[in-house]
């Protein structure tokens, strides 16, 4: 193993995560049997999916020491804004290539806010948030859209086209997102941990002055990072419509809460310079594994919430915890 | 007004409160980890004295400070005042502080802030200034500003708030303490600060100013003691008192005597005449902080601007890198330029372990290959390269930049800058904080860096660094160059000091946190 490279694998961090997970599979298991079915895991691997891609985009907009408070709207936007032109009479092709381009337009404008005119990313975002809420509900005129059921319904070639992006099943019958996910952690894991771009994000988020005072090229990488993670949060609102076949114009707006907490759980801190994206990954499947454990012992939705945040919180006192030591010694 | 409010204050109240002022300081002791920043110092003030307290970085002025203000406690050693023994806690009221960057409340009025921390009269009640308070601000000359909010003034008035606070705070106040508090003044507002410091001392108080600028030393202070390895190393008063013999006492002792290793600066002299790596012509800084008519810099060569803080020099050298804004013509020989910032915590990676500190600077064609994928194999060699080709002691290169002595962070620093290749390396304070030790291996490795043809310039405000690292070294003062010295060419630290006090006026070093 590379020594250079080696402290974003060898993460005390993620044999925690895996542990907490393996722990709290077993309990679930024990009270009900069918948590550990083929069905089951396959299924919340599905659903953590959406949350996962956004996860991914938002990991990097964060290492780089920014945030991103947008992108469940952008989820919801772009589906919704997809899904209206289709019904008006657009191609399914060039309507998915414009809710994605829609996503990765919102990014770059929350990254020139912050970026040019100086408006931290916090209040950019916060208010785009709204913004493109607000655009997705004139839109739509806050009605849902299935295609399938619209006046004229979909063209039906053009709908089996778009369903299969996110509705296919595969050998063994692992549903298409599974695929989705897995892939685009790949690409992010080799873009983070592999490329000169990830290497010089963590080392922007770990000290901006020392980036700019080596001239690395701070503002165009958080472009880069802002408009990614808008299209992140685009594709994974265009898979889920794809897999539901319908969409609303608030769907999105209850994600913003689960990503975060995916990559916070996943060990990246907020003040940036520190995420890896297996600890994102793997956040985001401790969730998922609450969730849907949580669902199957029967607590309740409500309750499910209580326990989802208080884990969240827990995860990252936990942290402070450990590396409050190792901050100390750091002090030179 | 409330009735919460202190008892109005009065001049005869700190005559009476000076009689026979007397502090006794004997056989003070301070650790800080395995620096011994005070070893055993002795000083008596009485009441009516003006002293100047001066010294090189890191000799325990700052300590001392904090000792007699209470915001320190000696680990053993008595402190005295008026014959009894005196533990002043921190924020001790007959102490008051006055410090470099005025700490007070800036959306308060100047009168609203020495009231700031006296409790009002329940919930509702917000304390008001009262005529008492006025009085105050009065004899200090800024009773017109009373109204104003502080954040609005200028800094001599938020310093002579400060002052005033201090004197409304309690007929208690004997010892007033100010910490460089001009370093940002003009020379007026200084003359005005003086004048007020002056005029404490004309009623009985004690007043201890630490500075850097030793013409002021000599010209407002009694007294003057040089702290130096933790005491008083000298103490200058009545004819002694003149800036060369202060200039000299500031650096007798340090290094110097030792005279780096005769090969000191050898294989630089001897170079032939070389090309100018770097060549300035009317530069000047938009806001006016330099204002440099001709500067250049030979290949081969290290050249040290020399100046307090705020004379210009720190931001010289960090326009050469093209981080200020600037009007002016600059030449440079085709290679680049790298700037490394004096604060290791401006030029460090702090979540990066030590291999990917070395290489943070590296870019596409060195680390990263087609695509901007890493050569993660070749980084291992170079990291590794580097640490040994640095002399960085470290347990591996895994190990968090954190953990590593302040002196081999400062290595890894420079490596990473050099590890550039860049033609000019620009840089303040090479040596800042950094064990002695590494100190003599930061200047080699600059050095022969030189030798290899690159040039190196460095804002230095140690007199000592200057003299162990630089050929020639440039004098900054007011964002002008003031003069250049032929460093060489000098026999000690102490000669460069007398003819750098000549060139600046009076300057000798910057204060520094006397443990690191």
């Amino acid at each position: 193993m590379n020594s250079v490279l080696r402290n974003a694998v060898r993460n005390p961090r993620i044999l925690g995560l895996l542990s907490a997970i393996v722990v709290i599979g077993v309990i679930f298991s024990a009270n009900n049997p069918s948590f550990i079915s083929t069905r089951n895991i396959l299924g919340m691997v599905r659903s953590m999916s959406s949350m996962g891609l956004m996860a991914l985009g938002l990991t990097l907009v964060i290492i780089v020491g920014e945030l991103d408070l947008s992108i469940g709207s952008i989820y919801g936007f772009a589906a919704m804004l997809t899904g209206t032109i289709w019904v008006d009479g657009v191609h399914i092709v060039p309507a998915l290539l414009v809710g994605i381009a829609a996503g990765l337009v919102i990014g770059f404008l929350n990254a020139a806010l912050s970026n040019w005119v100086g408006i931290p990313s916090f209040i950019v975002t916060l208010g785009m948030m709204t913004v493109v809420y607000g655009l997705s509900l004139l839109i739509s005129g806050a009605e849902g859209i299935n295609p399938k059921y619209a006046d004229p319904p979909a063209d039906p070639g053009q709908l089996s086209v778009f369903r299969a992006l996110g509705e296919t099943r595969l050998g063994w019958n692992i549903p298409i997102q599974v695929i989705w996910l897995i892939g685009a952690a790949i690409v992010f894991w080799v873009l983070l941990h592999r490329t000169l771009f990830g290497f010089r994000l963590a080392a922007m988020g770990s000290n901006p002055v020392a980036a700019r005072a080596a001239r690395l090229p701070v503002t165009r990488y958080k472009f880069i990072v802002f408009t990614l993670g808008g299209g992140m949060a685009a594709l994974a609102g265009m898979l889920d419509f794809s897999f539901l076949g319908a969409t609303d114009p608030s769907s999105g707006q209850s994600l913003l809460f689960p990503v975060f907490a995916a990559v916070i759980v996943g060990g990246a801190t907020l003040t940036g310079g520190k995420a890896t994206i297996v600890g994102t990954v793997v956040g985001a499947l401790l969730l998922a594994v609450l969730n849907n454990g949580l669902s199957i012992i029967g607590v309740g939705a409500f309750a499910k919430e209580i326990f989802i945040g208080g884990a969240t919180i827990a995860a990252v006192a936990l942290d402070r915890f450990t590396s409050l030591k190792r901050s100390k010694a750091g002090q030179a | 007004m409330t009735a919460t409010v202190a008892a109005p204050p009065s001049t005869k109240g700190f005559s009476a409160a000076a009689q026979g002022l007397r502090l006794e300081l004997r056989n003070l002791r301070k650790a800080y980890g395995h620096t011994q920043a005070l070893a055993g110092l002795t000083l008596t003030l009485i009441g009516g004295e003006f002293l100047g307290v001066a010294g090189p970085n890191g000799a325990g002025k700052s300590t001392l400070v904090r000792m007699i203000s209470g915001e320190g406690k000696p680990d053993s050693g008595e402190m005295k005042l008026g014959g009894e023994d005196w533990r002043p806690a921190s924020g001790e009221s007959r102490v008051p502080v006055v410090h470099q960057e005025a700490m007070l409340f800036p959306d308060l009025t100047v009168a609203e802030n020495l009231l700031a921390g006296r409790t009002g009269n329940g919930l509702a009640r917000r304390p008001s200034p009262g005529a008492a308070h006025y009085e105050v601000l009065d004899r200090l000359g800024i009773a017109r500003f009373g109204d104003h909010l502080l954040g609005d003034c200028s800094l001599v008035v938020r310093q002579l708030t400060e002052i005033a606070r201090a004197l409304a705070h309690g007929e208690q106040a004997q010892i007033f303490l100010f910490d460089e508090p001009n370093s940002a003044l003009t020379e007026e507002e200084s003359a005005e600060l003086f004048a007020q410091m002056r005029a404490l001392c004309e009623d009985g108080n004690i007043v201890i100013l630490v500075s850097h600028r030793l013409n002021e030393l000599v010209h407002s202070a009694d007294r003057v003691i040089v702290v130096r390895d933790g005491g008083v190393g000298a103490e200058l008063m009545g004819d002694s008192l003149t800036e060369e013999r202060l200039a000299r006492e500031m650096v007798v002792g340090k290094t110097g005597k030792v005279r780096g290793a005769g090969n000191r600066i050898s294989s630089q002299a001897e170079a032939g005449p070389s090309a100018f790596a770097l060549n300035m012509r009317d530069w000047r800084h938009r806001d006016g902080s330099f204002e440099v008519d001709e500067f250049g810099v030979f290949e081969g060569e290290i050249v040290a601007l020399v100046g307090v803080e705020g004379s210009g020099g720190r931001e010289l050298v960090r326009s050469l890198a093209g981080l200020e804004e600037v009007r002016g013509a600059k030449k440079i020989s085709d290679r680049s330029v790298t700037y490394l910032p004096a604060d290791r915590g401006e030029s460090l990676f702090s979540d990066f372990s030590v291999g990917q500190s070395l290489l943070a600077r590296l870019g596409r064609g060195v680390i990263a290959g087609r695509w901007g994928l890493l050569k993660v194999r070749k980084m291992e060699q170079f990291a590794a390269r580097y640490r040994e080709e640095f002399l960085v002691q470290a347990a591996s290169l895994d190990q968090p930049i954190g953990d590593l002595s302040g002196g081999n962070q400062q290595k890894v620093a420079i490596a990473s800058a050099l590890a550039e290749r860049p033609g000019i390396l620009a840089l303040e304070e090479p040596t800042r904080g950094v064990d002695v030790g590494s100190k003599a291996e930061i200047y080699r490795i600059l050095r022969e860096f030189a030798e290899g043809g690159g040039a190196v310039v460095a804002f230095c405000t140690e007199l000592s660094e200057v003299f162990e690292l630089a050929r020639r070294a440039v004098v900054v003062s007011h964002g002008r160059i003031t003069g250049a010295l032929d460093v060489a060419e000098l026999p000690d630290v102490g000669s460069l000091a007398e003819a750098v006090a000549g060139l600046s006026g009076g300057y000798v070093r910057e204060q520094e946190e006397p443990h690191e």
